[in-house]
């Protein structure tokens, strides 16, 4: 078997526009080659901030419970929504916690700070390290594509509809290279007090 | 080469599972029913390592059904889904890990519906309107995206199913010893008569 | 003097036709196997080859071959259907989209390619070759089953060293009419009515056997070797790109286009309800 970051495949990508943000993911789940399941969606949301998890299809199932309940009480203890700089900082230490028998995951967070008004996006590896980025954020099998894709048709200040087209074109190009990843894609585009959530239909083979 | 098969159609779900018990090159029994019910309308198929199967399935059932006494009703089939994958995903990151791959099938009272869930052994969980686990998957997968539908009624589901253990009676080079078959429905669960002397003949 | 004499005594035309060494090249049908091809300078050159070039087993390999594809082939009363998929994939780097994965031999012989892309593409080249030769020598076409034989008897030559194929051959000729046989780089040679070949193989078996006949007609048989393969590019990662579909007929092969699966797999799905697995709308 090869690594567990590439048994079941998937994809992710995060990026900043202005005054919004996008975040985007394959659908496939799979075994190997097999194909499993064509509706497997790796975005999470967690009231202003949304995480997408690529890896081990086991954590990033497990690691999506396990912050669902760290931010439920955070939010039950501060009578407050999370802000996307603190779930960073969440993820980080969560994922340290296990440095010596890691989550086979690499998340990506996208939101916008209430407070603030300020898009964020940032990127983790398996065992916690923050990756900062002003310009955006890729994960998972298909992420050499995507770096490619996304360093050709990234351009700074996009508004949010030209950053639909962007972040879309960047994904469906990237997986369509990827024999691990695509069969469809979730698109979230984020604004100050509006969120958009499309489906790509994609290239099924 | 174990089968485990799943179908979901308009109201009902059909989970089977091949009778052979196998240990090494031998049969040790023709017989072997590879399901626990866990309530009334939920039904676990196993496979995978041998000993670690019945032990989690009976594992499962037990605490399943002990919920259902303390709380005077039953867990939906997706909550329990989601209880077997979480402790399944708990044993994979302790000394010994449970090999087991799981077929869960079930009947959503509240919303109606059949359900069908996909677990492997890592506890990678996925809702699907047919599954299958092991060598089957590669025959029945292809077989069933193109005859299955999600209003399908009973019979045009035993029909698919036929053409699933006929394809692997024709390619699987060793013999399953046919399945067991149990459907469920919202009235609960019960077994089906599966008729398997076909022969069947390689073109 | 007698030996200069005899020097210039022989018939004139004597020198013409093939020398002895050319008479020997002719009527070989396999190259000299005390090698043209360089081997590595090592003791095991099969073990030194695998642990360069398995990417399953070592992800890090220095060389990665093409690998990972659907191949069918099917007899029925209207002659043969070979269909393909055209994916090439590097790991899990999908190398290529088109790849030619029928190779035309003859007018009346087809081959397909699973497995090494190279060891696919130069053998079934060499082979129609050889066929050529035949023909020349012979004044006829050569048979299928010969065709095929000169192929398992060169892969089985080279058995242990590390070529990777899986091929079927197919075609139509007046003695034995269509015959389609499976040779793989193992040295099995079988002859049959359908084969799959390839990483998406049962997928393509699964949809082939529900409802093949040998009584299908033309173009319900064209479509049951198009659906077969669209399912296995659908389930195997490592399958996909486009169908290359073809009919072997008593007068030769015809193609019947190369085709992409996105048009047809969605064509498929909305028009007969097929792939009901695959969401077409949110939640």
């Amino acid at each position: 078997m090869g690594s567990p970051f590439s048994i079941n495949g998937g994809a992710c990508v995060a990026m900043v526009g202005k005054d919004c943000v996008a975040i985007a993911c394959d659908l496939r789940l799979g075994m190997q080659a097999l194909t499993v399941s064509n509706n497997f969606p790796k975005i999470f949301n967690y009231g202003d901030v949304y995480l997408g998890l690529t890896g081990l299809a086991t954590d990033v199932a497990t690691v999506s419970d396990l912050f669902r309940y760290k931010v439920n009480m955070y939010r039950l203890r501060e009578e407050r929504n999370i802000s996307p700089q603190t779930m960073a900082n969440l993820v980080s230490s969560s994922l340290y916690e296990r440095r010596f028998g890691p989550y086979f995951v690499s998340p990506v967070i996208a939101g916008i700070n209430q407070t603030t008004g300020k898009p964020f996006i940032c990127g983790f590896d398996s065992i916690g390290c923050i990756d900062f980025a002003k310009d955006f954020i890729v994960s998972g099998t298909a992420s050499d594509q995507l770096f490619g894709t996304c360093e050709g048709l990234w351009e700074p200040d996009l508004g949010p509809e030209d950053l639909f087209e962007t972040v879309s074109q960047a994904l469906l190009n990237a997986v369509d290279r990827d024999a691990l990843s695509g069969w469809g894609a979730h698109v979230y585009i984020i604004e100050k007090d509006k969120v958009t959530k499309r489906l790509l239909k994609g290239r099924q083979d | 080469m174990e089968v485990l098969l799943g179908i979901t159609g308009k109201d009902f779900t059909i989970v089977a599972a091949s009778k052979a018990a196998m240990r090494g090159a031998t049969i040790l029994k023709a017989s072997d029913d590879k399901t626990r019910a866990l309530n009334s309308t939920s039904l676990m198929a196993f496979s995978g390592e041998a000993g670690d199967t019945v032990q989690f399935a009976e594992y499962i059932q037990a605490n399943i059904q002990l919920y259902s006494m303390r709380n005077s009703m039953e867990l939906s089939p997706t909550a329990t889904a989601n209880f077997v994958r979480g402790e399944l995903a708990r044993a994979l990151r302790s000394r010994r890990p449970y090999t087991v791959n799981l077929i869960l099938g079930g009947y959503d009272k509240i919303a109606d519906k059949p359900t069908l869930y996909w677990i492997d052994y890592l506890a990678s969980l996925a809702p699907v309107p047919y599954a299958a686990h092991g060598y089957a998957q590669y025959y029945c997968l292809s077989i069933l995206d193109k005859h299955h539908h999600p209003d399908i009624d009973f019979e045009q589901g035993m029909k698919l199913l036929r053409m699933c253990t006929q394809e692997l009676k024709r390619r699987l080079p060793i013999d399953f010893k046919g399945v067991v078959v149990k459907v469920i429905t919202k009235d609960g669960i019960r077994e089906q008569e599966y008729e398997d002397d076909v022969k069947v003949a390689i073109p | 003097m007698d030996s200069l004499v005899s020097q210039y005594s022989r018939p004139v035309h004597s020198a013409e036709g093939p020398s002895q060494d050319e008479h020997q090249e002719l009527s070989q049908t396999t190259p000299p196997l005390s090698l043209q091809f360089s081997l590595p300078p090592v003791a095991q050159s099969s073990a030194w080859l695998r642990a360069m070039t398995d990417d399953y087993s070592n992800p890090n390999c220095p060389i990665k071959i093409a690998h990972g594809t659907t191949t069918l082939a099917f007899r029925f009363k209207g002659g043969i259907i070979v269909a393909t998929d055209s994916r090439a994939t590097a790991g899990n780097w999908i190398a290529s989209q088109t790849v030619k994965k029928v190779i035309e031999i003859n007018n009346c012989l087809l081959g397909t390619m699973a497995g090494g892309a190279a060891d696919c593409q130069y053998w079934l080249a060499y082979l129609g070759m050889q066929c050529r030769l035949h023909e020349l020598r012979h004044k006829r076409r050569i048979s299928v089953a010969a065709a095929s034989k000169i192929l398992a008897n060169l892969v089985y030559s080279y058995k242990g060293m590390g070529l990777s194929m899986g091929t079927m051959c197919a075609g139509v000729t007046p003695q034995e009419g269509p015959a389609l046989y499976y040779i793989d780089s193992d040295g099995t040679r079988l002859a049959g009515n359908l084969f799959c070949v390839g990483s998406g193989q049962t997928f393509a078996y699964g949809v082939l056997d529900a409802e093949y006949s040998y009584d299908l007609d033309d173009e319900a048989a064209l479509e049951l070797g198009r659906r077969s393969i669209l399912a296995a590019t659908h389930r195997d990662a490592y399958s996909g790109g486009f169908i290359n579909l073809y009919h072997v007929k008593e007068d030769g092969w015809v193609k019947h286009g190369f085709n992409d699966t996105n048009p047809i797999f969605w064509k498929t799905k909305l028009e007969k309800g097929e792939f009901s697995n695959v969401t077409a709308d949110l939640e």
